[in-house]
């Protein structure tokens, strides 16, 4: 601290020449109180993630007894992008050679036949229909493009659905009430329980019995038989975690709309009034294109913060069910693969450049 | 119908509208508070019950027996409090050069520390883990110097919104008297600041309070330097059986209600501090 307080006098002192000296005293000041920041930054992510950078091109492993680290070239990305599609044949039965049919359905291959075993072994991620014919995806990582695909479904749906309710809640707590204050106080209650809290809440209330809330209210109302296994059958998975993520995140995004609400002028309301607009149309002409901008950015920070999704994930599935993150955590702790792991982390990291530089493009197209 | 049915019916569905989204956003809370009062016998009771039938503090009195539990709140406290003091440290010189100082590069400057929140702590994992075993720190300063890649930015960003928001007359008026720009800084524009850094302080603890990925890679290997989230996450009961969901509830319920009480003190400050952070940039 005495060599940053020292510094500005000494360099009045020594250029006192010139008109200018006060201004250069001043930027040396604002040099020297920036570069402790910017050391920090400078430690603790340019240079890490130079190495991850470097590191996804070798087939680095942490703490593996007589392992030598090689240069690897393109490999881990290869092997956790390299993606087929195949088309699976019907089923044919040896006997009549005809396809086998059961209850009305044909019978496809499985695709661990189809898919190609040499020189890498194809697992497979999913299957769709088209024209009445059925393919297969295969690929190299099935578990690390089902983990991007899936977080994309997580942010995609879990984005929007933040943005409906936030603003419905936002618009509700702009309205002056009795005990609106209480609403403002409820409404941080979930932002400020931590994730891993959270989590743990949402999953015991997803109880796969009746210990469960889920099940008890739904088996209340005739909706199931109190049975479902929520976080266990893979087509609730992501609704459920959707749930658990939608309720803590959309009161940041409640916070940020009404503060964009509390800028628009009431003059503006008060003149489409007399104009004879309704609610709608005052929402739809002045509330939302006033509130553009600060939907923008709050669409920013949610999808980001979406995109890189761990802690709900890591507690409510572990392995589960992965997201990108915990993709790329579990190859870095689980099995040490620390080259790999890297090679997922650049491609989160591009992932989510892509995705900012997309939102800010389409901001400036609105501004203009 | 007639304007005032109408306005009637506008408002009993703008008060259902009202309560139902207080419960949406207090149940889980609510729920978890019932569970951590249940005993177990009444906890794996089906169907649920609404409403403890025998509240009981068991649950509490065991989350204050389990150590992990104790030394993560502790560990928390001490990684959470001294990553919220560097930062405020640091981020206040930031704040006031991009605040109130006129230099170049500013502008860049700016957008490296904005788009440093927005970054992906997940792209450094790898290469932050290795550093940190290399150089062989210890794991709570560890997790306290990579708290900082994502609450300096923050902060910094926070009280730069906050500096430019102080008359710049009072800049002046201290230079006149002869004070040069450290004086200032300490003497004049910091202790105006005080409320900004009560607020970005206390986002920056909830921030670090709340970490996770980090916390359970760098404490994979250390136990006994697990912070709370990674505690609750793999918190397990004294005897072998499920999940102890009653005493998992009570640690929520600890390490949460400080948490809502400081929030709903700061209320106002924080709603600032949060759209000072985000609006405005």
């Amino acid at each position: 601290m005495a060599q940053t307080q020292g510094q500005p006098v000494k360099v009045i002192r020594q250029r006192k020449e010139g008109t200018s000296a006060l201004a250069r005293a001043e930027e040396r000041t604002a040099l020297w109180l920036l570069a402790p920041t910017f050391l920090t930054l400078l430690v603790l992510a340019i240079y890490p993630l130079g190495q991850v950078f470097v590191q996804s091109f070798t087939d680095a492993r942490f703490a593996t007894a007589g392992h030598e680290t090689s240069f690897v070239g393109f490999s881990n990305y290869r092997n956790l992008l390299s993606m087929t599609i195949r088309e699976l044949p019907p089923r044919i039965d040896e006997e009549t050679g005809q396809p086998i049919v059961q209850d009305g359905v044909t019978q496809f291959e499985s695709p661990f036949r189809i898919l190609p075993r040499e020189p890498v072994r194809y697992g497979a991620v999913g299957q769709f229909g088209f024209g009445g014919r059925r393919y297969v995806l295969g690929a190299t990582s099935p578990d690390f493009i089902r983990a991007i695909w899936d977080t994309l479904v997580v942010t995609v749906i879990g984005v929007s659905l933040q943005t409906i309710l936030g603003m419905v809640i936002a618009l509700t707590v702009a309205t002056k009430f009795l005990g609106r204050g209480v609403m403002r106080a409820a409404m941080l209650v979930p932002w400020a329980i931590i994730t891993v809290v959270s989590a743990r809440i949402w999953e015991w209330m997803l109880e796969p019995d009746r210990k469960g809330l889920f099940n008890t209210v739904f088996s209340y109302l005739g909706l199931s038989d109190g049975f479902t296994n929520w976080t266990g059958n893979p087509s609730l998975q992501l609704p459920s975690l959707i749930a658990m993520e939608v309720w803590k995140t959309t009161p940041f995004m409640a916070l940020l709309l009404l503060a964009g609400l509390s800028t628009i002028s009431g003059e503006l309301y008060e003149a489409a009034e007399i104009d004879g607009a309704n609610k709608v149309r005052q929402f739809f002409s002045i509330t939302l294109p006033l509130l553009m901008p600060t939907l923008a950015v709050a669409l920013v920070f949610r999808t980001l913060d979406t995109l890189r999704i761990f802690d709900a994930f890591q507690v409510i599935f572990g392995e589960g069910r992965l997201s990108m993150a915990s993709f790329a955590y579990f190859q870095l702790i689980g099995a040490r693969n620390v080259g790999l792991s890297s090679a997922a982390s650049v491609i989160i990291f591009f992932l989510l450049f892509g995705f900012a530089f997309l939102y800010i493009r389409i901001l400036r197209v609105d501004t203009e | 119908m007639s304007k005032a049915a109408r306005q009637t019916i506008g408002r009993i569905f703008f008060w259902l509208l009202v309560i139902i989204i207080f419960f949406y956003l207090m149940f889980p809370f609510y729920w978890a508070t019932v569970s951590a009062l249940k005993a177990e016998p009444e906890l794996i009771r089906t169907p649920a019950t609404l409403w403890p039938q025998n509240p009981t503090l068991q649950n509490f009195r065991a989350v204050f027996n389990n150590q992990a539990f104790l030394r993560g709140l502790l560990n928390s406290a001490i990684v959470a409090g001294s990553t919220t003091l560097l930062s405020l440290l640091v981020g206040s010189f930031a704040g006031y050069a991009l605040g109130k100082l006129r230099f170049r590069g500013k502008a860049i400057s700016l957008y490296t520390i904005l788009a440093m929140t927005m970054f992906p702590q997940i792209a450094i994992l790898a290469g932050l883990y290795q550093v940190i075993r290399f150089l062989n720190i210890p794991t709570t300063l560890s997790l306290i110097l990579s708290y900082l890649l994502f609450s300096l930015p923050f902060t910094a960003w926070v009280l730069t919104a906050f500096f430019k928001g102080l008359p710049s007359s009072l800049l002046q008026a201290a230079q006149v008297d002869g004070a040069n720009m450290m004086q200032t800084f300490w003497q004049v524009l910091l202790p105006l600041t005080a409320p900004a850094l009560v607020t970005t302080g206390l986002l920056a603890f909830i921030a670090a309070w709340n970490e996770y990925l980090f916390a359970l890679t760098f404490t994979a290997f250390n136990r006994p330097a697990q912070t709370v989230p990674v505690a609750i996450a793999q918190f397990s009961g004294q005897i072998a059986r499920q999940e102890p969901f009653g005493e998992i509830m009570a640690a929520a319920i600890v390490v949460t209600v400080p948490l809502i009480a400081l929030v709903l003190i700061f209320q106002a400050r924080i709603v600032d501090g949060l759209t000072a952070g985000a609006v405005k940039g």
